[in-house]
This record gives structure tokens, C-alpha cells and sequence, in this order.
């Protein structure tokens, strides 16, 4: 296991490599001179030649990438352009929020998704089938601004029981996680119907099912485990979306989290800033996928990790 | 929660006060505004909301009121040499800074030095650039001359980038000032996170009676409908900007008011002189007459705002009205089109922003123009992608602007700035903003003519001559400068937004 666990890491050394290329190489292609956007319209061309060797913008651009590479492998990620605040602290003070709203998110949307969908899957066909169903369609197709905009007007200024937005107490937490994962919640539950309904016809269930296995013992021990497969997948999937920072979620509710710190990057230009919270993201996605496949293991004993 | 401490405190003083005379309402004030602060040095600071910040904590020598009219602050008086080339400033007496450091001519020089240093790279450089130097006279006086005559140098100094940081923090903080502002003004620093600026009460404030609040914290909310239920809600008493659209959410409730100011934003087509078809005045004057203003106002911002009716927008000191805005006539506009060459018309790219509402007023201007046979391609850019295009420009000839929807805002409120940048014929991209690339030998001269000049009366005279010729010429096509618009909830007043969009909270205050 921890062979395997090594095995997995050193393999994404030449994925990390590979996506900090790509990155820099897409940053730096994007149009707009971050010397320019930062020195802004009513500044002279001398303010930005000194601005633009500030920002060390200068030297073809192998050498900038292989100076950033090394510092990043450093940790020494440099300064934002924009608040010329350390990126370590720009991404740092962002990174919990945006943390502790994905957990709170995954972990009510999950039980809930697969709760509903466990349910649907075994009285398929029933009203409860039915009605969950339409709930789940509808999660999955409100926009979430809406949502979010309908959800403040109704319980911060009409009845004024939760903040408006920010962060803070747990309070905060309620409306934006609620917003966030409720098509999480739906994609969730539907997913774990359909598995469930496959898993159900399998030879062993009916095999069980004929040796005169209880319907609840049949569901929990012979069905849900296997069907749990594709649901881990999915939810390994969203915490990794998620964990990139919802940009409207956040927007609505003046979340401070990496969603909103990534678009205000771009459009500022704000190189260092973007190619650090992009090695960041890739880096969630690469663990979380080690993560995925060790949890494979765990529901099935049959995949080995070899 | 804060308000409502506020006002039960606010019931309890009456009784309060006469047992202790200093017996005072807990006040903490929020104000949600649109976007991030960037910095709190404020010699490194572009945006209006990072200088609206920096405004609560540092003063320069001289400020603006609420009106945008220059006035002194830490400065008493000020003497100009007849020839524009040297100031000497009588400093305010017995003034702390929030650390401590005592406010003297020494002050002033070392704040000023820091800022001018180009091995700082501070953004705002290019406004120091006129000084040649900066001399302590005596304890509270300064001698400031410069390298060549400036007769609009007091307005540099009311902005904000001349506000003057405490000499004890620039030693101690160096580069992290931006972190750790010091200066005089009404509130100090206490905490400044993610998006959550707080200031508090400075206790020493050398203007009796102020501050009436004990503290402000600004909040980013980027969201329209979040910030206006912020307000609805009661957590914050002051939001700007209030999205016009939304006003009609709010006309009748009786806890909120809309408040709406002139601005000194002008919005306008820059149309590239130099290129076909707009090479030719008629065309220029076609555009010109064919957009309706008043339905222009209504629809992009709801009708807080007013045509413009000259170069520079009517609260722009120096502003001189040209008798009204081009009136809209389609016919007259068809008919100058025809005799340019043009009766079919021709098509065009018209670049801008892709906010929404910049979208919105592209949009009806494609409608307008359309209406007289030109047809323009609504081009929305990208910040970065728009500063591509509009300023990797070497010669003018490499340009491939064509019409560009914008807009400029004049930050040291004096028509030099209004008009320099934008009409200059040495103004052009990458050196400032003059992207209708218009050089016209009488503009320039007036506008050489008003910088070299202290004398109010002389400058006018050539802003006068400036302004009537740019209108004759329409390099733009002038449309309108919108109001600024904010809201605040009735029982709290004596924040305002100035003409350029930056604020004043000096006397913020529950009423």
C-alpha cells in the first residue's frame, strides 16, 4: 500500500511538470501587458518601463519560465502584481474559505445526493421515485446566482435571519453552501439511482435475493457497496471543481475564496498570482484523484492496488 | 447587530449626556463598495476605491470638498512665483501623525522624496514629476519648485497621491507602507483582510468635533443585488455604487435613500482622425447627430446623468458650455453623410469595455447609427485584451482603432487633465490617452498656454479657446457624463461621493 501510495506520487511529478508549462506558457499568451493594466491610462510610457522591469518582465521567455520554475520549487512564489502582497499570502488567506465552504458543501450534498438516490433506486418507479427526481432536475438547473439572489432577498432582508454575505460565524455558511451544493445534490442523486438500478439487476442480487435475503439487507450489503464505484468517482470529481473556487457562488455572497481571486487575476494580468493558484488547483486534482483510487479499494476489496 | 447597538445607544444618550458630557453612541459604520482595495500607499494607487480608502487615514496639503473644489487641508496658504515655477507652502501647526511623528516641513520633504524616487517604482510617479525639488523653509513652511512652469500644480497637490505618510513609518515599514498606512487624517489603521478594510476613531484629529463615528470598515461586494440587500438588510449603511436599474427597487422604502451627484466621467466615441472615413469633419459631425443623448441617458443609466455639452464634463473646473448638446437630427446627420461620400453609409468596428452596461450603451449606439445607414460591429474587449490593442501603438499609423466607446474622469479635477491627455497632439498612444489621435495647432497651443500659467484668469482664457475648437472639430462623438449614484439607509449621512468617484468619510455620521 504505502509502495503503491509512493509509486502514485513520483508519477505526478511529470504532470505537475507538463501542466506548469502549459500554464505559463497560456498566461503569458494571453493579450495585455500586466504593465500596462497596472500603471493604468493616465500613466506615461517611462512609468511603465520602470514598472515592467519591477515585475522582472524582461529576458526571453524560457529564462522567465525557468527562473519561476525554480522558485516555485522553492516555494518562493514571488509577489502579486496587483497588491505586490506575497502570493502565498494572497492564496493563503483565500484558501480556507474556499476550503471550509467545499467541505461543508460536499458533506450535506453527498449524504443528501446519495441518501435520495438510494432511495429512488429501490422504490423505483414509486412517488417518492418520481418526486425526488423532479427535485434532483431542478437542482441541477437553478442558476445559481438566481438562487443565490432569491435565497438573500428571502432570509437576510425579508426575514432577516442570515447575513446578507462574508464570512465568519456559521451563519455565513448556510446560503452559500446550501446554493453550492444543491446540484451537487442532484447530479449526486442521480448518479446513485442509475448505479443502484443497474447494481439491483445484477445475477448476485437476484442470486441473494433467492436465497431469501431481506430487501434492506440485499440494498445496504449487496447493492450499495458496489454501486458506491461510480459515486466516489463523481464525488472525487465535484470536490475537485469545487475546491477551484465558485466564482458565482462567491460573487453573490462576497465569499473571499480562489474563484473570485482567479478572475480578478486575469484580468489584471496579475502573472504570478494566476500560475500559482493554477499549479494549486492541479495539484488538488492530482491528490484527490490518489485519493479517489485508494477509496476504490476500500469499497471493493476486489480492486487491488497494484 | 452594530446598528442596533447604535441605536439603543443612540436612545440612552439624551439621558446619558448629562451625567457625563463625553458620553458618546458606539458608532461603527459600514459601507459596501463594488471591488477590492489594491494598496493603501497612496502614492502607489490607481483606483478610486484604494484612494477612497487611503483618503480616510492620509491627507495631503490640499484636498477637495465635497464639491471637488480644491481647498487647503495641512496646508495654510500657499504663494506661487508669477511664473508657475516655485511654491512655498505655510504648513498647519500642531498636527500629529497617527504614530506619533510630529507634522512639520521635514515631514512633507521626506513624504514627497519617497514618492519622487524612481528606485520606488510608485505608479503615481509621473504626478511628482514636475517637482525639482522639495525644501524645508523653516519648521512649518516648504519651498517646492519645479523643472518647468505648471500653473494647475495646487490641484496635483489635492491629489491623493500627495498625501503626506508619516516620516517615522516610512523609515520602519519601507515597502510594506502599503500595509501599514500612518498619516493624519480622521481615522487610523486597524485591520485590513482579504476584503474587509477597518479604520476607527483617531482620537487626535486636529479637526474639532470630527470624527462623529468610532469606526468604518469597507466591505467589497461585488454584486449589485448583494450590496443593495446589504443595505435592505440593515448591515450596511452606505453602498456605492447603487445600480440604477435597481432603483425602483428601493423609490418607496422609507428607510432608503438614493442618492445621486454630478460626476466629472465623460463618455464618449473616440473616433481615430487620422483614418477613413473619419478623417472628414462631416462624418464626424454626422455621428454627432445621430445619437439621441436623452434616450442614450435613460437607457444605459436610467437617466442619472446629463449630455455632455462641452469637451469637459460641467463639474470639471474650467468647463466652459458650448450652448447645448449636439441636437439629434438623423436627417441632417443622413445629409452630411452624403455629401462626405457616404450616402450609403460605411461600416466600422466599434471597440469597448464588456461590463454589461458598456454593452448595453454599445448596443444602442449600433441601433442609433444604424438608423443613418453606418453600420458598426460591436466589439466588447477584455481589459487586457483593450490595452493590447489600444496601446501597442508606436506610430500613430500602426493604430487600428477605429471608434472606441470610453470614457475619462479628470482625477485632479483641473481642466488640464481633462483635456491634456485626451487632445494633446503629443498625447497619443502609448504616451496618454488621446486615441481619437486629434492634434489640432490652436488646441495644442491653448493647452501649452494654460500649463505654463498660474494666473486662474489667463488659463481660463485658453481652456476657453481649447474647448471651442474641440467641439467644432469633434474628434468624439460627445455623449454624456452619468451621475454617480449611491444609496444609504436615512438615519446615517456625511458620506460623499465626489464628481471623479472617490469619497469622502470624514464626517460620517448617524443623524
Amino acid at each position: 500500500m504505502l509502495a503503491y501510495l509512493a509509486r502514485r506520487l513520483a508519477g505526478t511529478i511529470p504532470v505537475l511538470l507538463a501542466v506548469s508549462i502549459f500554464v505559463f506558457g497560456f498566461v503569458h499568451a494571453l493579450p495585455g501587458d500586466p504593465a500596462r493594466l497596472e500603471a493604468g491610462p493616465e500613466a506615461t510610457p517611462a512609468d511603465i518601463a520602470l514598472i515592467r522591469q519591477d515585475m522582472g518582465l524582461d529576458g526571453p521567455i524560457w529564462r522567465q519560465y525557468l527562473r519561476w520554475a525554480g522558485n516555485t520549487l522553492e516555494f518562493r512564489l514571488g509577489r502579486s502584481i496587483k497588491t505586490r502582497q506575497p502570493v502565498a499570502q494572497v492564496i493563503g488567506e483565500r484558501f480556507m474559505p474556499t476550503l471550509w465552504l467545499t467541505l461543508v458543501s460536499m458533506v450535506w450534498a453527498t449524504l443528501a445526493g446519495v441518501g435520495i438516490g438510494v432511495l429512488s433506486g429501490v422504490r423505483r418507479g414509486s412517488v417518492v421515485d418520481r418526486g425526488s427526481m423532479v427535485l434532483a432536475i431542478s437542482g441541477v438547473s437553478f442558476p445559481g446566482f438566481w438562487l443565490g439572489l432569491l435565497l438573500i432577498d428571502l432570509f437576510s432582508v425579508r426575514l432577516g435571519w442570515l447575513p446578507t454575505g462574508g464570512y465568519g460565524t456559521w451563519q455565513h455558511f448556510v446560503m452559500p453552501s446550501f446554493t453550492l451544493g444543491i446540484g451537487v445534490a442532484a447530479v449526486m442523486a442521480r448518479f446513485t439511482r442509475s448505479a443502484f438500478v443497474e447494481i439491483m439487476a445484477e445475477d448476485y442480487v437476484r442470486t441473494a435475493r433467492m436465497k431469501g435475503v431481506s430487501e434492506r439487507l440485499v440494498a445496504w450489503k449487496h447493492t450499495l457497496r458496489n454501486a458506491m464505484i461510480p459515486v466516489i468517482t463523481l464525488t472525487g470529481l465535484q470536490f475537485g471543481f469545487l475546491l477551484g473556487g465558485a466564482v458565482v457562488v462567491e460573487t453573490v455572497f462576497s465569499w473571499p475564496g480562489l474563484g473570485r481571486l482567479l478572475v480578478d487575476s486575469v484580468s489584471y494580468r496579475d502573472y504570478p498570482v494566476i500560475q500559482a493558484e493554477i499549479m494549486l488547483f492541479s495539484l488538488e486534482f492530482v491528490l484527490i484523484n490518489l485519493a479517489v483510487d485508494v477509496l476504490y479499494a476500500v469499497a471493493n476489496p476486489e480492486i487491488r492496488l497494484k | 447587530m452594530h446598528r442596533r447597538t447604535a441605536l439603543l445607544m443612540g436612545a440612552a444618550l439624551p439621558l446619558a449626556a448629562g451625567f457625563a458630557r463625553t458620553a458618546r453612541a458606539a458608532s461603527d459604520v459600514v459601507v459596501a463598495l463594488d471591488a477590492n482595495i489594491i494598496g493603501l500607499d497612496p502614492a502607489d494607487l490607481n483606483d478610486n476605491l484604494s484612494m477612497t480608502a487611503s483618503r480616510t487615514m492620509l491627507q495631503g496639503l490640499y484636498g477637495f470638498d465635497r464639491t471637488m473644489k480644491m481647498i487647503p487641508v495641512l496646508a495654510e496658504s500657499t504663494e506661487a512665483s508669477p511664473d508657475a515655477m516655485s511654491y512655498v507652502v505655510h504648513l498647519r501647526k500642531g498636527i500629529v501623525f497617527h504614530d506619533g511623528a510630529p507634522f512639520n516641513a521635514a515631514a512633507v520633504k521626506t513624504s514627497f522624496d519617497r514618492a519622487m524616487d524612481p528606485a520606488n517604482h510608485l505608479k503615481r510617479a509621473a504626478l511628482y514629476a514636475p517637482i525639482a525639488k522639495t525644501e524645508v523653509v523653516d519648521e512649518f513652511t516648504v519651498k517646492i519648485s519645479l523643472k518647468y512652469p505648471f500653473g494647475a500644480f495646487l490641484n496635483n497637490l489635492a491629489h491623493q497621491a500627495f498625501a503626506i505618510s508619516s516620516p517615522t513609518a516610512i523609515a520602519k515599514y519601507g515597502k510594506d507602507i502599503s500595509r501599514h498606512p500612518s498619516g493624519t487624517g480622521p481615522y487610523k489603521f486597524v485591520s485590513w483582510e482579504t476584503d474587509t478594510l477597518k479604520v476607527a476613531r483617531n482620537e487626535h484629529y486636529w479637526k474639532p468635533g470630527l470624527p462623529k463615528v468610532d469606526s468604518i470598515t469597507i466591505k467589497s461586494v461585488p454584486e449589485n443585488g448583494a450590496r443593495l440587500a446589504m443595505l435592505q438588510a440593515g448591515e450596511a449603511q452606505y453602498i456605492y455604487p447603487m445600480p440604477p436599474e435597481m432603483v425602483k427597487v428601493v423609490e418607496h422604502d422609507p428607510k432608503i435613500e438614493v442618492v445621486s451627484a454630478r460626476s466629472i466621467y465623460a463618455s464618449f466615441v473616440a473616433m481615430n482622425v487620422m483614418r477613413k472615413p473619419f478623417n472628414d469633419i462631416r462624418v464626424r459631425e454626422a455621428l454627432n447627430y445621430a445619437v439621441d443623448k436623452q434616450a442614450f441617458l435613460k437607457v444605459v443609466v436610467g437617466g442619472y446623468g446629463v449630455p455632455l455639452d462641452a469637451p469637459l464634463p460641467a463639474n470639471l473646473s474650467g468647463y466652459v458650455s458650448q450652448g447645448g448638446p449636439y441636437p439629434y437630427d438623423p436627417a441632417k446627420a443622413r445629409k452630411l453623410l452624403a455629401e462626405a461620400g457616404y450616402p450609403n453609409g460605411f461600416e466600422a468596428p466599434l471597440w469597448g469595455g464588456n461590463a454589461t452596461t458598456t454593452q448595453r450603451a454599445m448596443q444602442f449606439l449600433q441601433q442609433q447609427f444604424a438608423a443613418v445607414g453606418v453600420k458598426v460591429s460591436v466589439e466588447p474587449l477584455e481589459s487586457g485584451t483593450a490595452a493590447a490593442k489600444v496601446w501597442n501603438v508606436k506610430t500613430p499609423e500602426d493604430a487600428t482603432t477605429q471608434m472606441y466607446y470610453t470614457g475619462w474622469s479628470a482625477s485632479t479635477g483641473d481642466a488640464d487633465w481633462g483635456l491634456r491627455p485626451l487632445f494633446y497632439g503629443k498625447s497619443f498612444p502609448p504616451n496618454l490617452f488621446n486615441v481619437a489621435y486629434y492634434a489640432n495647432p490652436v488646441v495644442d497651443k491653448a493647452i501649452e498656454d494654460g500649463l505654463t500659467t498660474a494666473d486662474p484668469a489667463k488659463r481660463q482664457a485658453a481652456y476657453t479657446i481649447a474647448e471651442a475648437q474641440i467641439w467644432k472639430d469633434c474628434p468624439w462623438v460627445f455623449l454624456i457624463s452619468a451621475n454617480n449614484v449611491s444609496a444609504r439607509v436615512k438615519n446615517f449621512d456625511g458620506v460623499y461621493v465626489l464628481p471623479d468617484g472617490q469619497m469622502l468619510m470624514e464626517d460620517a455620521a448617524f443623524v
